[in-house]
């Protein structure tokens, strides 16, 4: 009995760990789907939000304002995202717009540095990281309260952001972005203005991710390289798909922790960094377009 | 070629050149008078959407530029405006293709062609309505993904998402292209409705020269980026060359225009050659 409640401990912590995977596979899906291209700055934006947002704390910011300011100032990053590399890279082909990314990362990862210093900052939510007494007591089960909690934000984050895209204009002219960029500009969507909103808000997802990982492991440089985790839940779920980046990051995060637990001490643990990968390469050979995503006919 | 108030679309001795190097149009001029049908027709690569595209503004996202030659719409200099600014001007282009959102529904890809206009809910379900009165067989396919539907229900949603913007002028770029020919009568017939009813001028691309001539006021032939000819559409249904290289009653040994010129020197005295 205790080892079945045990493993559904393993299961439901990997299910909210891997709610926060969602939300920053959602990030890369936003703007996979209006660039096509694979955003490896995302992970340099988590790392830039949240540094951000815990420096402006330090300088005396209330937390609700810190936060305000750091969405401001990621609608800022937006903006020159899409006027200074997307805008003049909109006639390149895809691959030299990932290759953007990289560069955008590598400028995103050394303005924060540079602005706040490179020592690992504590964030402080005042959510411990410790059981919640009252579901030990109905059911036995250790949940961590930062773990419920992440999970219900990022939860109800994706539910907002896909409520935004399924009735609002701005949504409707972001669909429309994703599926034929040229047939929407000849209806008279502006792409810029829906380029800006898509960066702004992922750039608003990679700060949520930012504090709810900060807030376990510390503000570092280390969040960089969680954010990647997001590759193997989109091989999982499929690029371009915002179902397939919740269902991808819940099966990777519970198969993670459970093959931690119980594969990992073959290979002397910590397994849980590289697992998801591996896992994503078998996939790749199953079924390369992810279980949501659109069949790619297209040679890469 | 002075501006006249009577055309709402005025190009003249345009040049379009692509990557810097690759030249698409060469002298093209035409005009499209308010509220009329005019018809650009030619074969594949003659410049025809090349010379919507200029109109549109759409080149400049395909590296094309024009080098030479002045548009006018509307009274305006057609220079550096984006495609939406144009859309705001009240010009929208249906690209070839059809190039409906696959993914949204029929409903949501004619919703999204009201983008440029501030309207309320109720405006937009007004507006809706009356697109559904033009295009009767989209009212039963609202719910459906467009990307399932028929290659002329998707056409049909194709203009009807650009009546969305409220248009003064359509460009249609081969709305024919692939579909049974009752399905192009019916296109036609709802063009022609949308012409006569919401007074939207249309400049057509076509490749289907009968069809387009049958619907237009006037047309104009474009050969490797050059006006080969030009005159009113029942003119041209019955001009012998135009009939022998366009309408399929063919002699042997003449491919276009340029051999047709170089052995007859005497021309029609109805139409204007370049």
């Amino acid at each position: 009995m205790t080892e079945i409640l045990f493993f559904i401990e393993v299961v439901v912590a990997g299910l909210l760990a891997g709610t926060m995977y969602s939300l920053v596979a959602l990030g890369f899906v936003l703007i996979y789907k209006a660039s096509s291209t694979f955003n490896f700055a995302q992970g340099a934006m988590v790392f830039f939000a949240v540094l951000s947002f815990v420096g402006f704390m330090e300088l005396g910011l209330p937390f609700v304002l810190a936060f305000f300011v750091t969405i401001l100032l990621m609608g800022v990053v937006g903006f020159f995202t899409e006027r200074l590399v997307l805008q003049p890279l909109m006639n390149e082909s895809e691959d030299t717009v990932l290759m953007a990314t990289i560069g955008l990362g590598f400028v995103l990862e050394g303005l924060a540095q540079a602005a706040w210093g490179v020592e690992v900052r504590r964030l402080d939510l005042g959510i411990g990281d410790f059981p919640i007494p009252w579901i030990i007591e109905s059911t036995g089960l250790f949940i961590s309260a930062l773990d419920l909690t992440a999970g219900l934000v990022a939860a109800t984050m994706i539910i907002g952001l896909a409520l935004l895209f399924k009735y609002t204009k701005m949504g409707l002219g972001l669909r429309a972005v994703a599926d034929d960029p040229g047939a929407a500009s000849s209806i008279g969507i502006p792409l810029p203005s829906i380029m800006l909103m898509v960066w702004t808000a992922a750039g608003v997802v990679a700060l949520v991710a930012g504090m709810m990982w900060g807030a376990r492991a510390g503000v570092q440089f280390a969040l960089v390289d969680l954010a990647l985790k997001a590759l193997p839940v989109l091989i999982i779920g499929g690029f371009s798909s915002i179902p397939g980046a919740i269902v991808g990051g819940l099966i990777i995060g519970a198969s993670e922790k459970v093959l931690e637990v119980y594969v990992g001490p073959f290979f002397g643990g910590g397994i849980e960094v590289w697992a998801p990968f591996v896992l994503a390469i078998f996939f790749l050979l199953w079924r390369p377009e992810g279980l949501f995503g659109e069949k790619i006919i297209r040679r890469v | 070629m002075s501006t006249s108030p009577d055309n709402i679309l005025e190009i003249s001795d345009v040049e379009v050149v692509y990557d810097s190097v690759i030249a698409a149009l060469h002298d093209v001029s035409l005009a499209v008078p308010r509220g009329k049908i005019v018809a650009l027709l030619g074969g594949n690569g003659a410049g025809k959407s090349t010379t919507l595209k200029a109109i549109s503004t759409m080149l400049a996202s395909e590296r094309g530029k024009v080098t030479r030659g002045a548009i006018t719409y509307d009274g305006v200099a057609v220079k550096n405006q984006t495609p939406a600014e144009m859309v705001g001007h009240g010009l929208v282009q249906v690209l070839e293709g059809r190039r409906c959102f696959g993914h949204l529904t029929v409903e949501e890809n004619i919703i999204a062609g009201a983008y440029s206009r501030k309207l309320s809910k109720a405006d937009i379900k007004a507006e809706l309505e009356k697109v559904y009165g033009y295009f009767k067989r989209l009212r039963e396919r609202r719910k459906s993904q467009a990307g399932y539907t028929s290659g002329g229900e998707q056409q049909m949603v194709a203009v009807a998402r650009a009546m969305m913007a409220k248009p003064k002028m359509l460009l249609l770029d081969e709305p024919s292209m692939g579909l049974a020919p009752q399905l192009v009568a019916e296109i036609f017939n709802i063009v022609q409705e949308l012409n006569k009813k919401e007074g939207v001028s249309i400049l057509l691309a076509e490749q289907n020269t009968n069809v387009a001539l049958r619907n237009a006021d006037y047309g104009y032939i474009i050969e490797t980026g050059h006006v080969m000819l030009h005159g009113a559409a029942d003119e041209l249904m019955n001009d012998d060359k135009v009939k022998e290289l366009y309408l399929g009653i063919s002699k042997e040994g003449r491919k276009n225009f340029r051999d047709v010129l170089r052995e007859e020197s005497a021309s029609h005295a109805d139409l204007h050659h370049h």
